[in-house]
Formats: C-alpha cells, structure tokens, sequence
C-alpha cells in the first residue's frame, strides 16, 4: 500500500491512478483531467476523464480529433471529482461498478463474446 | 509447516519452470557449436534474472502492486507503450515458439508431423488458461519440468566433457567466420533467459497468492535458489550437446536433434524423456507467457483481472487471452521451425530489454511503494551493469541476426 | 578483430574532424547516435571476418543436417530412439535441406561451378533418403546411411573452404 505523507497532491499523483469502486472493482484508470478557472484565478479540478481519446491525446495531440472523429465520443467518460472518496495511487470511488458507465465495456464482453465459450461461468 | 511447503513448493516451481524453447535452443545451438564456451553467458543471465525476479518479487509484495501498474502510474501512459508494445511484438513471436516447442514434442511421441499437432497445442494452452486454476498453471508443468534432472544423470553416464572441451569453458574456440554466430548466441542466451515476461508472470503470481511483506523469504528462496537451480537444466543442456553433438559437427538446429544427446546414454528412454521435459517446459512457458501479455495490458489500463476470477468476472482480460493465442496461432501456422523462431523471440526480446528494465531503477528506490524495502547501494549498481550490458546487447542484437543467418 | 578495430579508427576520425564546433545537448546526443549507427552500419556491410561467405554457411549447415540425419538413422536401427521419434525427426530434416540445390546453384560466392556439380551429385540420392528414410529392418537401411554420410563429409567440407 502507497504511504502518503500530506494532503497535496499534484496532478502528476492523479494522472494514470487506478480507479476502484467501492465494491472493489476495478474499472479503469485516469487518462485525464478536466479543470476549471474560478473567479479568483483558481484552477480547480472538477472531473476525471477515462477513454481511449484522452489518452490518445497524451501520446501525441493530433492523435485525439483522429479518436474523436473515429469513436464519435463513445467511450470517453467524466467521472466528477466528488466521487472520490480516499486519494492515493488507487483513487477510491464512492459508488459501485454500476453507477459508472466506465468498465461497462467488461459487461458487453461477458454477455455478446464470452458466454459463447463454455466455462466462462456466465448464469 | 505451511510457510515451508509454500517455500519448497516455490523453489520447486521456479527450477522446473525455467527451462522453455528459447532456453532449450540457445543452450542446444551454444553447446553443438562452441562446447562450453558461453555458459558464462548462462550463469550471467542467471544472475540477471535471480536479482530482477527477487526485486519485482519484493517491490510486489510490499506495494501490492504489480509491475505494469508500476510503471503506468509512476511513467505514465506515454512512457508505459513503449515497453507495452515492444513485448507484446517479442512475446507473441515467443508464445508462438512455445506452442511449435509443444507440438515438436507430441510429435517426437507420435511421429504425427508438428504442423497437425499445432492447433492441438494451442487448444491445451486455451484450455488451461481458460479454467485451469491458478495452481495448476503455476506448479504443475514445473513440476514435470523436474525431469530436467534426468540429463545430469546422462552427463554423468557419458563420462562429462571431454578434456579438450574443458578448455572451451575459458577460452572459447571461435573459427575464422563464427565470431557473428558466437555473439549472436550471446545476445539469444540473455534475451532466452532475462525475458520481461517472467517478471510480469511472477509479479502477478505474487498478487495472485496474495504475497505481503512477510513473503519476503519466499520470495528470495524462489528467486535465489529456483532460478539459480533452474539454470542447471539449461548447462546441462548445452554439455549434452557439447558431449554427444558438437563431436559429429551437428549443429542442433531442430529441438529432436537436442534429444538425440539423451538418446546415447538412455536409449529411447532418453530421447523420450528430453521430449516429456519439452512437453511440460514449453507448456508451461506458453501459459506464463500468454497470461503475462494479458495481465500486462490489464493491469496497465486498470482493468479486472486474474486467474482466481471466473472469465466472465474479468472479461477483457480473459478476452486479452484469446486474441494473443489467436495472434500467435497465427505466426506459428506460418510454418517457421520452432526453433528458429525461439531464437529470432529472444533476439527481439534482448533488442528491446533495456525499455522494460529501465523503469526497476526508479520504482525500486521509490519509499512511496517500498517503505524501507527500497534497494541497496550494491543492488543499484547491479541493476545498472545488467542496463548497460542490456543496451549494448539491444544495440548489436540485430545486426548479429542478419550477420550469422540467424543462428 | 581488424574489421572491428578499423571501424572504431574510423569512427575516431569521424569524431576528430569537427574538433573546433560547439555542440548543443541536443547536438552530442545527435553524434552518439550517427557514431552508433555508422558502426552498425560497417558491421551489416563488410561484415569481413565476423561472419562466414552465405556459400560456407548454406553448405556446413547442410552439412551437420546430413550429419544429424545419419545419427538419427542409425540410433533407430540400434533401438536407441522409437520409429515415431525417428519419423518427426527426418520431418524437420526434410524441411532444412529442401530446396538445397536451388540456393546452391543461385549462390554467387560459391568457389567453383565442379564443386558445386559434386555437392549437387551428393545431394540428389541424400535428399531422396531424407524424404523417404528407412526406418524398420524390410528395407537397405545401411545404403542409406552411406548416401548421407558422403553428402554430410562433401558438404562440410565445402563449408570450411
């Protein structure tokens, strides 16, 4: 377990963090940030985002319109930074794996791929 | 008493399990060809992967995390694709080679040409990592794996190497035009033996079996003693070779001639027996090396995974399984000789060896993961002469294959 | 060696002859990686004593499966390995050699047009043996293991040339 010493953390602490629900599942990991300028000249971050998008943009800029224009969206999701609960270098979430529409992506695997394999324990 | 058995259990794991293709054909070709003259190359790349394993090994069970997740979140995703890509494209062709590896061995057994068998091993390798538990995979082909044992025996019925290969152990004899095949071998040997898909397989094992800080011990016996024990299967491999091969100018390039060493001293025993030790080495190499592509990019974009959940309970992960066993089916019905494909997978696997070890010296010094358990001075430094013997290796690994024709 | 001394000694004059220009970080690792390449590059063309002529290698590399071949015939005919064992064998011995004498004859480094009659003359009755081995006692076991062992002698001996 990660020992953390104070309350601050950099973006750089949030950044690729996994992400775990509080049915302890694991969904998926940050690939960004979104922030906001408040009227005081704060930034303030305000959601996580997941998705192939985002992170394409972290490879090269150019790379995430491609993903946009290539996925319409579909997979990139906010997760508001209210839903964390405890920070460290797995960012714990209040909700369970349901309440997110990240990971969702395990679901439609097990139900349209694997349940066509025999034992891959599908009901 | 339990600590014990899990300790033994490990150290049996770890020794039957180190021996795979890309082992079995370096060790074949360096004897056939130079005698004794490269197990240096052996023993350094044992030492290599004895203090690589016992330090992932340590940072897992501190951190409770596993390696790929290591470095994702202490890189980021940029520098993470780097070693992601790079294994997954030396893995592939490895994983392929361990398949041809077990469908050569059925066919040593039923003379069926290994072309028929490759499905039939590919299917036992979707099997198994499909339901078989985690303990099955982990212990159960090492297990057999201990017949490597058998060719200590041989050696010793053969009467050992002969005076004049002795020498070869110190002064290699390298003819004018070997020089490309001796280094070629070299680099093989290291990429054969250091191979980054051992440290993700064990990493993960070690979150698997639910390591801590008290699994320290088990983890410095498996690491110390398994690896260490285990290279004894790959020299003796290269001496059975050295002994009965390299006096008729065989070259060992296909894994039955390795067999036929064995066939001298035992008979059809023998050779039967280095084909069993293909069978489960192969098998078990297929398996780690498969789950550790899939637990790689799992645990690198943060996704369920292990082999303790039923499949549907880690769908893309379990998904990860089949598309790279499809992937490498692939590779092997194009109808490359196993071995040379073992080779050419641990010359690409020692290309690209310093982008996966580069990220030990900074995880492993970080007290945000370890706490106290962070490396020594000493240990440091060893990572850094096996990073620099790892750039010079990736730097001529190439080369060396167009050089010598590929072994 | 001299191959390798004479690449560093041009590489040392490739360094010295800029010994008056100021070079940026980005510059010195700029040079670290011409130097690099530049070596490997000599290494892949003259590649002189560090490896054999493709000629030496195609024909000792026949030579030692010639070589593995007539061990692997007799150890069947002595018990020491099962038919099935033998069978795969000659398998993977098959696909090695096929093909030997299209590479031979398209080879342009080969030493002279008879040697390469006789290797060829060698090779033909060999490779009839590879693709059909006798391996149980109804046929003329011992002939064949003849052919092999003067195409394994002929073809190693051309390797060492």
């Amino acid at each position: 377990m990660a020992i953390i010493d104070d309350d601050i953390f950099s973006i750089a602490d949030i950044l690729d963090s996994q992400l775990t629900t509080s049915d302890k599942r694991n969904i998926g990991r940050v690939a960004d940030i979104e922030a906001e300028w408040c009227e005081d000249g704060s930034l303030v971050l305000t959601n996580l985002i997941t998705g192939p998008q985002a992170l394409a943009g972290r490879v090269a800029i150019p790379l995430r319109s491609l993903f946009q224009r290539l996925l319409r969206g579909r997979f990139e999701h906010r997760i508001p930074l209210e839903e964390v609960e405890e920070f460290g270098p797995t960012l714990l979430l209040r909700g369970k794996a349901m309440d997110y529409p990240v990971g969702q992506s395990d679901r439609w695997i097990a139900d349209h791929i694997l349940r066509w394999i025999p034992g891959s324990g599908h009901p | 008493m339990k600590k014990w058995f899990s300790i033994a259990l490990g150290l049996v794991t770890a020794t039957g399990g180190f021996l795979d293709a890309g082992t079995i054909a370096t060790a074949g070709e360096s004897g056939s060809k130079f005698g004794l003259g490269l197990i240096w190359a052996i023993v350094l790349a044992t030492l290599a992967i004895i203090l690589l394993v016992e330090m992932v090994g340590r940072f897992t069970a501190v951190s409770k995390k596993p390696y790929a997740a290591a470095i994702r979140e202490e890189f980021g995703f940029g520098f993470y694709l780097f070693p992601l890509m790079s294994e997954i494209i030396a893995e592939s062709l490895l994983l392929a080679a361990e398949l041809g590896g077990i469908a050569i061995a059925l066919s040593l057994f039923t003379g069926v040409s290994w072309h028929v068998l490759f499905p039939v091993a590919a299917l036992l390798v979707f099997v198994m990592a499909w339901r078989a538990p985690f303990d099955w995979i982990e212990n159960g082909p090492a297990l057999f794996g201990l017949l490597m044992f058998s060719f200590i025996i041989a050696i010793i019925a053969l009467g050992g190497p002969s005076r004049e290969s002795l020498v070869t152990l110190w002064r290699p004899e390298i003819k004018q035009g070997e020089l490309a095949d001796y280094l070629y071998l070299v680099a093989a040997t290291l990429g054969a033996t250091i191979s980054p898909y051992l440290l993700h397989f064990y990493s993960s094992g070690a979150r698997e079996e639910g390591w801590s800080g008290s699994s320290l011990l088990l983890n410095r016996v498996t690491a110390l003693l398994g690896m260490g024990f285990g290279s004894i299967g790959s020299i003796a491999i290269l001496l059975l070779s050295a002994i009965v091969l390299q006096p008729l100018h065989m070259q060992a390039t296909s894994l039955g001639e390795i067999g036929l060493a064995m066939a001298q001293p035992f008979g059809s025993v023998g050779a039967l027996l280095f084909a069993g030790v293909l069978f489960t080495t192969c098998l078990g190499a297929a398996l780690e090396c498969l789950l550790a592509l899939s637990y790689n990019v799992s645990q690198g974009f943060g996704w369920e995974w292990g082999e303790g959940k039923k499949p549907v309970e880690a769908a893309r992960f379990n998904l990860l399984i089949i598309v790279f066993l499809c992937i490498a089916f692939v590779i092997g019905i194009l109808g490359f000789d196993p071995l040379q494909l073992a080779l050419f997978a641990s010359t690409v696997i020692a290309l690209f060896l310093p982008i996966s070890l580069l990220p030990f010296l900074v995880i492993m010094n970080d007290p945000q993961y370890l706490g106290e358990k962070i490396n020594g001075r000493w240990t440091n430094i060893a990572v850094m002469g096996i990073l620099l013997m790892a750039f010079v290796v990736a730097i001529v690994s190439i080369p060396l294959e167009l050089l010598s024709g590929g072994g | 060696m001299r191959c390798i001394q004479g690449h560093v000694f041009l590489i040392i004059c490739f360094k010295e002859a800029w010994p008056g220009r100021r070079i940026s970080r980005n510059g010195q690792w700029r040079s670290v990686a011409t130097g690099v390449l530049v070596f490997v590059m000599l290494m892949l063309l003259t590649g002189c004593q560090l490896a054999q002529s493709s000629f030496s290698r195609t024909t000792s590399n026949a030579g030692a499966a010639f070589s593995s071949a007539a061990l692997t015939l007799r150890y069947v005919h002595s018990g020491k390995i099962t038919s099935a064992y033998a069978r795969s064998a000659f398998m993977n011995y098959q696909s090695e050699l096929q093909g030997l004498d299209q590479k031979l004859t398209s080879q342009n480094n080969a030493p002279d047009p008879r040697t390469v009659e006789q290797l060829l003359n060698l090779y033909k009755p060999a490779i009839h043996v590879i693709n059909q081995p006798c391996l149980d006692a109804s046929c003329n076991w011992r002939s064949q293991l003849n052919l092999l062992m003067q195409a394994e002698q002929a073809f190693l001996k051309a390797g060492e040339q």
